[in-house]
């Protein structure tokens, strides 16, 4: 299958293999793969195009996880300032930055961290579900500092009818700080 | 602080590996069906970090077209 029947962008399609790649090299060592989270992980679950590049990834091995990136091409920019904890490929054109150790400050199960064989294979890599994610979209909705959120959950509810409700209810209940729940999203 | 229930091994993959290829195809067909209403929205943007700032106009620097 091509990319576009997959629906993803090549770019996308590429970042996400090296992202495998960097998982496997992780896992290799007996450590967990870094989990995919952000917009990354809303393109993944949607197949649009609200990525901008840059992949937020979390893991509690960030030195070592930063050695493999290194050993897969991945540098700092040069003349970057002490801000910038991102890393960049070249040859790709993408960013990846530790955002975290752990998804949404540790409150997903780790039962619902999906495990992803991206297309054109290279191993596997992980990623947080897309209740985690719509749960995040709302947590954020709930701040009142994001409200292009509430959207993102309503097309990513919509495109996967077969989330776990229940999971998903308590989620968002928990990101909301109780504010919210599915029902505000359908 | 730890996810739940995680230890430093991950857990035996008995939970099905999702196939990007699959997913995508399916995800493609039910917005056929769903029409405009599949159109995420993009991020205002208003919430990134100094870092993350920083990190896209290195991006941006190596000519991205993202």
């Amino acid at each position: 299958m091509s990319d576009s029947e997959s629906g993803y962008r090549p770019e996308f399609v590429a970042a996400l293999q090296l992202f495998a790649r960097v998982s496997e090299a992780m896992h290799a060592r007996g450590f967990q793969r870094p989990i995919l989270v952000g917009g990354a992980a809303a393109e993944l679950w949607s197949t649009g195009a609200v990525n901008t590049g840059d992949f937020d990834i979390c893991t509690t091995r960030q030195p070592e996880l930063e050695e493999e990136m290194q050993r897969l091409g991945f540098v700092r920019p040069s003349g970057a300032g002490a801000m910038l904890k991102g890393w960049i490929h070249p040859e790709l054109r993408l960013g990846f930055e530790v955002v975290a150790e752990v998804p949404m400050d540790g409150n997903v199960d780790a039962a619902h961290i999906r495990l992803v064989r991206p297309i054109g294979g290279g191993g596997l890599f992980r990623v947080v579900s897309v209740e985690d994610l719509i749960a995040d979209r709302m947590g954020q909705y709930a701040s009142g500092a994001a409200p292009d959120r509430l959207g993102q959950a309503r097309v990513l509810l919509g495109l996967h009818p077969d989330a776990d409700m229940a999971y998903l209810e308590r989620r968002i209940r928990e990101e909301s700080a109780g504010d919210y729940g599915v029902k505000d999203i359908l | 602080m730890a996810l739940k229930t995680s230890s430093e091994s991950e857990p035996p993959q008995a939970e099905a590996v999702i196939d990007m290829a699959e997913l995508g195809a399916r995800l493609s067909a039910r917005r056929a069906e769903l029409g405009c209403a599949s159109e995420m929205p993009r991020n205002a943007g208003n919430r990134r970090t100094a870092s993350k700032r920083a990190l896209l106009a290195a991006i941006e620097a190596t000519g991205a077209k993202w």
